[in-house]
């Protein structure tokens, strides 16, 4: 190629052997075929040689380029900060690094998978390496490898894995969090109000005859039923309200710094919005409710199991009482006495 | 003892090897960085893989961990671990003479650890006749959980390795890392070769 040749004539000398020649043009003509950038640049940043792979990527012509600095050649690069990070390797004489994990890219180039990546530019890992020569003259080699087949890849598996972890705690059904992940939530919450000395409630809560709903409509109609209510419920909470399904019918609301007065009143409102919502199913009309027991952490508990205790007590008191009511562990507790 | 251990001569040569590298590239930095660097002597000790994993997940605080492999000629090679703690790298890219903006946090941990990685090896490696290269700076992600499960799936399989700590100080900046140098068993060998080649010709 032209441009090694050229650096071949100045430094060549008669006395050259012809091995020596030999070895010049096949490390001239690996330099050319090699799929890495490589781009050359003296001490005040000019370029000085560039191989094959830079000149069929960019639309430059060769000899415009040679001799011209790297920040006009290419104006895209971050011209103050690359100036830094080469005065490091000039001065330390140390290789520097920029890997598109931190930086996509340095070079605007286009790549060779424009239609299966939805990158624009060829993702880069770029080296930066001191070169020094015999005549006391300094140069820096950059090589660019094309990596936009790992960052796509990479890309994507992060991608699926985050949607992994979504899907691991949420509810095929409901949509809301699963047993597991609520649980685990319970723990941490449990946790943090004991550390912290905060309030902390719980409210468990059950569809009422939920069997004889199946029964009587079918396990979709179930299932619209537990969609449904879940997605009322939701739109009831706080952001920081931690909403699951325990199991069946079965659901769990945990309340951060919320004291049983609170939970009461959102148990309450919950409870009357369920009553008075008219569900549809194959154009009958269905009518649910709900029943639910409230509990608010107390200094006895000594894990977050007794907490579960406690309110599910309250919840079978509610159903005790004649169902579609809240009941709270307080009343639980002073029926029980009675 | 065994054949990965090193004898208490070769343990001093190395010891001034290391003492020498370390003032050269403390004054490297120094004037690249226009700042004093203070790098703090060195500890050299064996450690096998579980022990060296227990101290790595004691470490409190630790907000990154910066890893460099390296490989020169007669064998010798390892990998270099950069260690930060959250309240000591605040000013990294003032201390690199950065514009904040210009870069991220990540990438401004790995610059500085790629300087002061390939600076001080750079230097060991001519006191040894020798002739460094390195990988790209890796950035583990979040350090914590994931520096024994990192040491677990290194390139090498390694029973024991040698161990060199230097901590690194900009008080300026209040800058304060600490590099470990992990060489791993037939590594060692090879670093013992070389050591008694140089206690010879002494």
């Amino acid at each position: 190629m032209l441009d090694f040749n050229a650096l071949i004539s100045t430094t060549m000398t008669d006395t050259l052997t012809l091995n020596e020649q030999v070895l010049k043009q096949i490390n001239s003509q690996i330099a050319n075929q090699l799929n890495t950038g490589v781009l050359v640049l003296d001490a005040d940043f000019n370029i000085v040689i560039w191989n094959r792979f830079l000149q069929v990527h960019t639309d430059k012509i060769a000899k415009n380029t040679l001799g011209q600095s790297i920040f006009s050649a290419f104006p895209e690069l971050p011209e103050r900060w690359l100036s830094r990070k080469f005065s490091s390797v000039f001065q330390l004489n140390t290789p520097s690094f920029c890997s598109w994990e931190q930086r996509h890219h340095l070079f605007e180039l286009p790549h060779t998978r424009p239609i299966t990546t939805d990158s624009e530019f060829m993702a880069q890992n770029c080296t930066f390496l001191p070169i020094e020569t015999d005549c006391k003259s300094k140069y820096i080699c950059i090589l660019i490898e094309d990596v936009t087949d790992v960052c796509h890849y990479q890309t994507k598996l992060q991608k699926t894995l985050a949607e992994l972890a979504q899907i691991s705690r949420i509810d095929g059904l409901t949509q809301i969090y699963n047993r597991r992940h609520w649980q685990e939530s319970l723990e941490q919450e449990y946790a943090k109000a004991r550390r912290h000395d905060k309030k902390l409630s719980l409210i468990m809560l059950d569809l009422d005859y939920f069997k004889l709903l199946n029964d009587n409509y079918g396990h979709q109609c179930g299932d619209m039923v537990l969609i449904e209510v879940s997605a009322l419920i939701s739109s009831l909470l706080r952001v920081e309200d931690i909403f699951g399904r325990y199991g069946g019918e079965e659901f769990a609301i945990i309340l951060p710094e919320t004291a049983l007065s609170g939970a009461i009143e959102l148990a309450q409102r919950i409870c009357n919005k369920i009553a008075t919502k008219v569900l549809i199913y194959k154009d009958q009309a269905i009518k649910v409710t709900v029943s639910l027991g409230v509990a608010q952490l107390s200094v006895e508990e000594s894990n977050y199991e007794e907490l579960i205790t406690l309110s599910d007590n309250a919840l079978y008191q509610a159903k005790a009482l004649g169902r579609n009511q809240v009941c709270s562990a307080d009343c639980s507790k002073s029926l029980l006495i009675d | 003892m065994s054949e990965f251990h090193l004898t208490e001569d070769q343990q001093d040569c190395l010891q001034e090897l290391i003492n020498v590298a370390m003032g050269q590239a403390s004054d490297q930095l120094a004037r690249y960085l226009d700042t004093f660097v203070y790098l703090k002597v060195p500890s050299i000790e064996s450690v096998d893989a579980k022990d060296l994993m227990n101290t790595l997940s004691q470490q409190k605080n630790t907000m990154a961990v910066v890893s460099q492999g390296f490989f020169g000629y007669e064998g010798i090679r390892g990998e270099a671990l950069l260690v930060y703690q959250e309240e000591d790298s605040g000013r990294i890219a003032d201390l690199l003479g950065y514009e904040p903006d210009e870069l991220s946090q990540d990438e401004q941990l790995i610059d500085i650890s790629s300087i002061l990685t390939t600076t001080f090896l750079n230097v060991f490696a001519r006191q040894i006749d020798n002739q460094m290269s390195y990988n790209a700076p890796k950035l583990l992600p979040s350090a914590k959980e994931n520096l024994s499960e990192h040491l677990q799936q290194m390139p090498f399989s390694w029973d024991l390795a040698l161990k060199v700590n230097i901590n690194y100080q900009v008080t300026d900046y209040s800058f304060n890392c600490n590099m470990i140098l992990l060489i791993p068993e037939t590594a060692i060998t090879n670093i013992k070769h070389v050591l008694d080649r140089i206690l010879a010709e002494f």
